[in-house]
């Protein structure tokens, strides 16, 4: 309680409240702009990060995330164009009402329901990390290691993609931070004689490179693409009946989001499909959905938003981060001198508190811009991607330099956008390379350590019943999705059954 | 009916991500049996090489998985707008190294040119006044001290 109430009074700053503001337009902004999201948008905005105390700092990162995850719904609703994955759901009702006139009840049902389920996501966070941390208090090495293990696993599910090629573009990442001096030992490993490499390949440049480059490189194939706003007539919020037929949608959903978004690496997209196909389900009027439905929209923006305090959870308790954009906040946390985990409430438990509070802050923020900035936003996303991207181009630049001035860091930028593109043509996606880069070298570390700790003797860990839990939870996570499919391929239909 | 040379560019495609794998995979593997070792009492655990090793096999053994497994469709062929793109943005490593914010303003213009800006004005604003107020602002505002170069050097004296 007392740590609670020291984070909101570190947060009484007028400085850092109007910062938090200015993130929050930033946050709209970069999540309403075409090819921008909220992961993109804190690597960017990392950088700028360096100089400020981790409050603000790590405080501007979680603002974005928020933000930016609800600016998607603007975009969704008045040109068809999801602004995040997370909001594609949002589209299918949403553009139907905006052109049917309605596009201010839309943008208003999306902003309570974004607000309601961020909101109550948040507690859960306040109530559920410190209590996750307790519990991981006692962890040892072996039992990090098979967490961290399953976190990655858990990479193989990211977006619609092979699971193969997702493990393998994590276990890439993890290769890629082998590089530098293995801190165990003090060799050199991949360096190739270069001094700067000693200090390891940097996950700031290679998440600019892979997320902000390549989607430069993505964006010039798509030129051709067409934006056409919808015309918006004053914004309506829900009425009472609205409310009634929505109530149970938002808290659904909201309760799916923030589940979804504690499980390791699985973010805002899948909770937005997940809570948008139960509201379907659950409906009495599931013939609405794709036509309009006012809770297609609350279904899926309430889910997608409450995903953010979920996958805080995990990323602030375990060191494990619950999303993509997660992973960014993660680096930036490091990148302070942060440690997350268990210790994180006991010694930092104030910082820990002031970012919750900004996080509530920023729900409550984006839901007055979502109401009346909405139009101007809208309009943002007709700025001319001829124009977008070359300004965003020389912020990734600038930014990849600044951390540590070098420029080697530059390089390795362009190269990890030139690379990453290529990994998303073929199917790959470069977001388990970004985890994969910031867990591998933790993963290394538990591995040596535990192997001290068990005398070489790694089988010991299987007879911890903790790690063994988490092993299995991998194998589950691995094979489980398989085993289920060859299942239900045997099962004969049920039409030659006769049942 | 597809050709035996569509088949054969087909297949050939197929394997050419999975071979480009095995064969960093195969570079790194031999890359890490070059790395010193240690002596037991101080190998804390594992020697330097066996983490990259064990992680190099796991990528080999998915690649083997993929070729088996994996039906999906070649992407169709990249447009040349991207080649161009990729192009400009070697051009940027080149020039860079004479200064990185000339390389930044040829790169900011040429691009948004590239892809069909043809107002004078935002081809200005782009590669002129977006690449100056960056400058000043990481200078100024975050004090970072960016290479030393043609332009950067008018600034640093």
């Amino acid at each position: 309680m007392e740590a609670a109430l020291s984070g909101l009074y570190a947060l009484a700053d007028i400085n850092l409240l109007i910062l938090i503001f200015a993130a929050t337009l930033g946050g709209v902004l970069v999540g309403a702009l075409p090819g921008l999201n909220a992961t993109t948008g804190a690597a960017l905005l990392l950088p700028f990060t360096i100089t400020m105390d981790p409050i603000p700092a790590i405080a501007i990162l979680t603002t974005i995330y928020c933000a930016a995850t609800f600016a998607g719904a603007i975009t969704a609703i008045l040109i068809n164009t999801p602004g995040t994955s997370a909001s594609a759901t949002t589209c299918l009702d949403g553009y139907p009402l905006a052109q049917r006139g309605e596009a201010g009840k839309a943008l208003g049902m999306a902003a309570v329901s974004s607000t309601i389920g961020g909101l109550v996501s948040i507690i859960c966070l306040m109530l559920a990390a410190p209590l996750m941390a307790r519990a991981a208090y006692n962890f040892a090495p072996p039992e990090y290691f098979a967490l961290t293990v399953f976190g990655l696993s858990m990479l193989a599910t990211i977006g619609d993609g092979s699971p193969i090629k997702n493990i393998m573009s994590g276990a890439l990442g993890v290769l890629l931070a082998t590089v530098g001096i293995d801190l165990l030992t003090s060799i050199e490993r991949f360096t190739f004689g270069w001094n700067e490499l000693s200090e390891g390949i940097g996950f700031v440049p290679v998440m600019i490179g892979v997320f902000g480059i390549s989607e430069l490189l993505v964006q010039a194939d798509n030129l051709h693409v067409e934006r056409k706003q919808v015309i918006m007539k004053a914004i309506e919020l829900p009425n009472r009946a609205d409310y009634r037929k929505v109530w149970r949608t938002i808290l659904r959903s909201t309760g799916i989001g923030t589940f979804i978004g504690i499980l390791p690496a699985e973010g805002a997209t899948m909770a937005s499909m997940i809570g948008y196909n139960e509201a379907k389900r659950w409906s009495k009027t599931p013939e609405e959905f794709g036509h309009g439905a006012l809770e297609g929209i609350a279904g899926s923006e309430a889910a997608n938003n409450s995903a953010t305090g979920g996958a805080m959870v995990p990323t602030l308790a375990l060191g494990i981060p619950g999303s993509p954009t997660a992973a960014v906040v993660l680096a930036g946390l490091m990148i302070h001198g942060l440690r997350p985990g268990p210790t994180m409430f006991t010694e930092q438990a104030e910082f820990a508190f002031a970012i919750f509070w900004s996080m509530m802050l920023v729900n409550v923020i984006f839901f007055f811009i979502g109401l009346w900035g909405a139009k101007i936003f809208a309009r943002v996303t007709l700025i001319p991607i001829q124009i977008l991207w070359p300004i965003v181009f020389t912020f990734s630049i600038v930014g990849a330099y600044a951390l540590e001035q070098s420029m080697l860091d530059v390089w390795i930028a362009i190269g990890s956008g030139i690379i990453g593109f290529f990994m998303r043509r073929h199917g790959f996606s470069v977001v388990p390379l970004a985890i994969g880069l910031i867990l591998g070298g933790m993963l290394e570390t538990r591995l040596g350590q535990s192997m001290v700790m068990l005398d070489e003797q790694w089988w010991l860990m299987l007879s911890r019943p903790l790690s063994l839990f988490f092993l299995v939870l991998t194998a589950l996570a691995l094979f489980g999705p398989m085993v289920w499919n060859g299942f239900v391929k045997q099962r004969p239909p049920l039409e030659s059954t006769g049942e | 009916m597809q050709s035996d040379s569509d088949r054969g560019s087909r297949a050939l495609a197929r394997f050419a991500v999975p071979g480009g794998i095995i064969a960093f995979c195969a570079l790194a593997f031999w890359l890490s049996t070059q790395f010193e070792r240690v002596p037991p009492i101080l190998k804390r655990g594992i020697q330097p090489s066996d983490f990259p090793q064990l992680v190099i096999g796991l990528i080999f053994f998915l690649t083997i998985a993929l070729m088996l497994t994996d039906r999906s469709e070649q992407p169709d062929p990249l447009s040349g707008i991207v080649w161009k793109t990729m192009a400009l943005l070697i051009g940027f490593t080149l020039v860079a190294e004479v200064d990185i914010f000339i390389g930044l303003a040829l790169f900011a213009g040429s691009l948004t040119m590239l892809w069909g800006e043809r107002r004078l004005g935002m081809i200005l604003l782009v590669s002129i006044v977006v690449p100056v107020a960056v400058f000043f602002l990481f200078d100024g505002v975050f004090e970072i001290r960016f290479p030393r170069g043609l332009l950067t050097n008018l600034w640093y004296g």
